[in-house]
């Protein structure tokens, strides 16, 4: 998660307007997700991984490594949806029995579970294109001007500045302690860790404590009222990802009138 | 003290567990100059800090700003904090935002002026301090020094006339110790704000400092130029503090070894005037 968040910094659409690439990425996977097709998903996945790797200048072996995070998921799912268990095993491709019944695959669990397999990856890229090219800040001012509410706006925004410095004080607790031979032995593992759990939270309540007096002295009245940096954003940018997704839901279309199984 | 821009007036303040943190405290803090409050861990410095700027409201005495008892209600906190900045001492408890630009903006947005001047007194900000290019970078990146002057910037930009800083040196690098306290006395000259910091760190105060006041236990023990404050070696000591190395090495070599000179000296510049007379005198 870390990484992704460097990445975001570092990319080269980092300076697009967040609200364009905010749109990009949900309205291609919606697309992806209504179309239901695979040459669809396939080409969602194209485009996402050309926006990410190419626009992006994200490393190629970096976007592989994080579509491969949700592997395990996904073939665990895939595989609940293509084995099926029938009384006939007509219905089968090949199957074996089992007492008395068929466990197996047929062609339509085939199609199910290939075209949920690609759908997932499709959606899948298209939140790693926006989380890989949009930092948190960026998306966290459009979420305020989309009229999110500001209370969950806020506290996004704090928990985001945060876990950084309770992560950071969590390895340095965590060194400090192994250094001491805290997790020599299981028995001893066991109680470096409560110690470290428990101390992390009164150090965090001290620092919110700390945190509040610092808003105060800046004269804090209830909000994080705060200057963004503006972003230049023409309605112009707004055509390609309208364009992309209006070519992705007509081929669709086309493959739904005039190709079947398989293709779709 | 009509020249003094801060006030304290026999300020005590207890803390809930009913320790006492100040004892009864005076000082005045001078218009247009830099301040010292000197002091070993827990004097109170941080406490009397949070005092001067309406955080803390004493258990008794009380805190003039340009000659007015300060004003503890909604409205006058929120003028008074206008006025007086703080800087705390771990810049990882100011920074609230991931954003850099963001953060160094709130306090200017909280006097709720108009967006341009808000963004004209952030980039002068950014500029003074030497951080403009960090403004895209995410906060949890940057390091400590870096972070100490975005937080530094985050109270200029609200232009204060007292700029309070709790152990600004703290944990820098001796090139960034130089670097922070040139750019507060550059800050000082060119607006002419009045500064007070806390510090341990010695050796800046004679380079940096006009006056001095030396806190302990809760109570005012020295105050004065850092020449007078530090000619009181017994009372500097007493209190877990000493000397300026050089002015110690002076006292070494006056005390021990017998030299002879006609002034004492705290900096560098001085001991190498004050040498070099001794040398003409020969």
């Amino acid at each position: 998660m870390i990484n992704i968040d460097k990445y975001a910094y570092i990319s080269k659409l980092r300076q697009t307007a967040p609200m364009k690439k905010l749109l990009f990425a949900l309205l291609t996977l919606g697309v992806c997700l209504w179309a239901n097709s695979i040459i669809v998903s396939l080409l969602v996945l194209l485009i996402m991984g050309w926006g990410t790797v190419y626009k992006g200048g994200t490393p190629f072996a970096l976007f592989l490594k994080l579509l491969l995070v949700p592997m395990s998921f996904l073939v665990i799912g895939v595989l609940t949806i293509g084995i099926n268990v029938s009384d006939n095993q007509s219905a089968f491709l090949f199957s074996i029995s089992v007492l008395g019944t068929h466990i197996g695959v047929s062609q339509t669990g085939i199609q199910n579970a290939t075209r949920l397999f690609f759908k997932a990856l499709g959606a899948v890229s298209c939140l790693y294109y926006l989380s890989l090219s949009t930092p948190m800040v960026d998306l966290l001012a459009v979420l305020r001007r989309l009229k999110m509410p500001k209370l969950l706006v806020e506290l996004m925004g704090l928990m985001y500045r945060f876990i950084f410095v309770l992560l950071e004080t969590a390895d340095t607790m965590f060194t400090a302690q192994n250094s001491r031979l805290g997790y020599s032995s299981l028995s001893s593992a066991y109680r470096s860790l409560a110690a470290l759990a428990s101390t992390l939270f009164i150090r965090a309540y001290k620092r919110s404590d700390e945190l509040y007096t610092a808003l105060e002295a800046r004269g804090y009245d209830g909000e994080l009222n705060v200057l963004e940096d503006p972003f230049q954003t023409h309605m112009t940018e707004y055509i390609a990802p309208v364009v992309i997704n209006l070519f992705l839901v007509l081929t669709t279309l086309f493959l739904r009138r005039f190709t079947g199984g398989l293709l779709i | 003290m009509n020249d003094s821009i801060l006030e304290v007036q026999d300020l005590q303040y207890t803390y809930a567990d009913g320790t006492p943190a100040l004892k009864g405290v005076n000082l005045g803090i001078k218009r247009g100059e830099t301040t010292a409050i000197l002091g070993s861990n827990g004097a109170g410095k941080t406490t009397l800090f949070l005092a001067f700027n309406g955080i803390l409201k004493p258990s008794s005495g009380r805190v003039l700003f340009n000659g007015k008892p300060l004003d503890y209600s909604q409205k006058g906190l929120k003028e008074l904090r206008k006025s007086v900045g703080i800087v705390f001492q771990d810049p990882d408890s100011q920074l609230f935002s991931a954003s850099v630009y963001q953060d160094i903006s709130f306090g200017v947005v909280n006097m709720k002026l108009p967006k341009e001047e808000v963004r004209k007194r952030v980039d002068a900000a950014m500029i003074r301090t030497g951080i403009s290019h960090l403004k895209d970078k995410p906060t949890h990146c940057l390091s400590f020094g870096q972070k100490k002057r975005v937080a530094i910037a985050g109270v200029l930009a609200m232009e204060p006339e007292v700029l309070v800083l709790d152990e600004p040196t703290a944990g820098l690098d001796p090139s960034g110790v130089s670097e922070i306290m040139k750019l507060l006395l550059e800050t000082q000259r060119e607006l002419g704000i009045s500064i007070v910091i806390s510090t341990h760190d010695i050796d800046i105060v004679p380079l940096y400092c006009d006056c001095a006041y030396v806190l302990n236990e809760g109570k005012i023990i020295l105050e004065g130029t850092p020449k007078e404050i530090f000619s009181e070696k017994e009372a500097i000591r007493s209190v877990h503090l000493r000397l300026p190395r050089i002015g110690h090495l002076m006292e070494i070599l006056k005390d021990k070894d017998h030299f002879e000179f006609r002034e004492t000296a705290l900096t560098i510049s001085e001991a190498r005037k004050v040498l070099k007379e001794w040398k003409n005198g020969l």
